[in-house]
């Protein structure tokens, strides 16, 4: 074992280290897909016995963590978490409510850009636990059916959290390995999106929107929320706000500052801590950061380390070119039938099975292709192929995405269940109009 | 001196088919905030707390796990509240009771009865070993009686 550790062993267990990645590999996939045990668990499990059986070098498997990923992700739920003690995000989603004279499909509608622009910016799942509640309460005020009203904040979610480098993990995989910026994914995705967040709600009302009703009385007394009481700290509200300005701005400037945005969220996320906690007992700022800290989703942010230690190994191994190849031959080394393969397919596996694995496999994947294709700056139409169906995908079935089942598990507490085969009748062929709108989008601008 | 009971035997309890408006009335005449509730045959089924009232006027959005963190926003006046109240008046206790939980024998002892209370229940049922019949109640101020000296009293 000292052997293995310590140098490139040709055998482990009297198998190539080629055999041992992909078990592992194969191995954790097939356990993350049975939700037995927990995907943080099973994929540090997987890096360490990738580590250990010698696939790799400890060393190699430091190198292989993207830390950037991971700081980009961790900066950015430290700030939400600081945040949404302001009441922000009530506050948003009440005035977008009485903006519409809380007319049902109105409050559909805004509640769903509010869903979409937060989660361009936001991780989804948070965005959700936030907004969420908010709907949940006006609509039992209204005395309507939230199931609408839910189902379209899953989508609305999904698709605004494809628009931007942040919104969505795959898109922060990507921009990370590729040194795509803020302002590339923005030019390259938000168009489409606008145009498919459109095209997901007509279809929408015309299956729920019209049939919604509420009685005069109930809507009067949703407007009078007073939203103003929603804002539990107008001076963390102040600080919040002014960081995350700033942030993004820092985002928008990359290229011109040269900095990467794992630094840019991490130190803004620590800007914004010293501004909270700047002159409270030493005791209440313990505490406070230790909230901040404590919340942050350490289950998703473990899983990613694991995941890149383990899809290093496989990429060591040999075993992604290998892929590669395959995929190559089977769209006959056509650049634009690969484009829309990686599409359709990302779409059609990521609405069942986790997009995080799996775009963490993809990324080395397209890599690969790189010297068919001549050369990196070639590459650029495959990764919005892979941010669109991976992204998008995940409507397609209540399992799809993280946010589906934290939307679910919310409405379950409410009393509304939601069903699978249910969701899926709906969402489904909703999740393929916006597949086939990226399709005729990709093939318009990049192909 | 004998070992006389803790708990308290001339206590106030609901039939399952008694009303909210029941209920609420004799709470407010008792001073209590959880009332047990037996069946015709005097077998505890359930306990009515206050609590559970409450939850029930607010919305659920507010009472779920991870739901809102406050309701300031909301500008409904006692008049509405007592409207939400009138909804629910008639509907029978036993839609809105909650599993007894905690239960005392008459032969506990009052050092586990003490640790209960200690715990945070509000009220705990004295219940029969045999069959769970109610045969009395203990709150913190019937153990605060039962500990009083003769010279405080």
């Amino acid at each position: 074992m000292h052997a293995a550790a310590g140098h490139e062993s040709a055998m482990i267990f009297g198998l190539s280290p080629m055999w041992v990645a992909t078990l592992l590999f194969v191995a954790v996939y097939a356990i993350i897909m049975t939700d037995k045990v927990n995907r943080a668990i099973i994929a540090l499990v997987g890096a360490g016995l990738a580590i250990l059986s010698g696939v790799m070098t400890q060393h190699e498997a430091m190198g292989a963590v993207d830390f950037n990923t991971l700081g980009l992700l961790l900066g950015m739920m430290l700030i939400v978490n600081v945040t949404r003690r302001s009441g922000l995000f009530q506050y948003v989603a009440i005035w977008a409510t009485k903006k519409v004279d809380a007319r049902p499909w109105g409050i559909l509608l805004m509640m769903s850009i509010v869903t979409a622009v937060f989660s361009a910016f936001l991780d989804n799942v948070t965005t959700v636990l936030l907004t969420v509640p908010v709907t949940l309460l006006i609509t039992e005020e209204l005395r309507v059916k939230p199931y609408p009203y839910l189902f379209a904040q899953i989508f609305a979610s999904n698709i605004g959290g494809t628009a931007t480098l942040i919104g969505d993990p795959p898109n922060i995989m990507i921009g990370s390995a590729t040194g795509l910026t803020f302002n590339d994914f923005g030019i390259a995705l938000t168009p489409i999106i606008v145009v498919i967040m459109v095209a997901t709600f007509v279809p929408l009302y015309y299956v729920w929107g019209r049939h919604l009703r509420a009685a005069d009385e109930d809507r009067r007394r949703v407007m009078g929320f007073n939203e103003r009481e929603a804002i539990t700290d107008p001076r963390l509200l102040k600080q919040s706000l002014t960081v995350i300005a700033l942030v993004i701005a820092g985002f928008m400037l990359q290229r011109q500052i040269g900095i990467e945005p794992a630094t840019i969220a991490v130190f803004g996320a620590a800007v914004l801590l010293l501004l909270d906690n700047f002159g409270k007992e030493p005791e209440e700022q313990a505490k406070n950061v230790h909230a901040a800290l404590s919340e942050a989703e350490w289950i998703t942010l473990m899983f990613f380390l694991g995941l890149f230690v383990l899809v290093f190994g496989i990429q060591k191994a040999g075993l992604i070119d290998m892929m590669a190849e395959v995929l190559l031959k089977a769209t006959g080394g056509d650049f634009n039938v690969t484009a829309l393969a990686i599409l359709w397919a990302s779409a059609v596996l990521s609405a069942f099975i986790d997009n995080i694995p799996f775009v963490a496999t993809m990324i080395p994947l397209i890599k690969a292709m790189a010297p068919t294709f001549g050369g990196d700056a070639a590459l650029l139409p495959l990764w919005w192929a892979l941010s669109l169906g991976a992204c998008l995908g995940g409507n397609g079935t209540l399992i799809g995405a993280s946010a589906n089942l934290v939307v679910a598990g919310l409405a379950e507490r409410a009393g509304t269940s939601f069903r699978f085969v249910e969701y899926l009748k709906v969402a489904f062929p909703l999740m393929l109009i916006s597949i086939a709108l990226s399709h005729v989008y990709l093939v318009f601008r990049y192909l | 001196m004998t070992s006389a009971p803790i708990y308290n035997t001339d206590f106030s309890s609901l039939k399952d088919m008694d009303t909210v408006a029941d209920a609420t009335r004799r709470m407010l005449a008792d001073r209590v905030s959880d009332l047990p509730v037996v069946d015709a045959a005097g077998k505890l089924v359930g306990m009515f707390r206050l609590e559970r009232l409450f939850a029930v006027l607010l919305p659920k959005a507010a009472t779920m796990d991870y739901g809102m963190p406050d309701l300031a926003f909301m500008s409904d006046t006692v008049e509405q509240l007592k409207r939400r109240m009138r909804e629910i008046e008639h509907s029978p206790v036993r839609e809105f009771m909650t599993e007894p939980g905690h239960v005392v024998h008459p032969r506990t002892s009052p050092m586990e009865i003490v640790l209960l209370l200690y715990k945070g229940a509000n009220a705990v049922p004295v219940v029969t070993e045999d069959g769970g019949l109610l045969v009395g109640m203990v709150a913190a101020r019937d153990v605060l009686g039962a500990l009083q000296s003769e010279g405080a009293r």
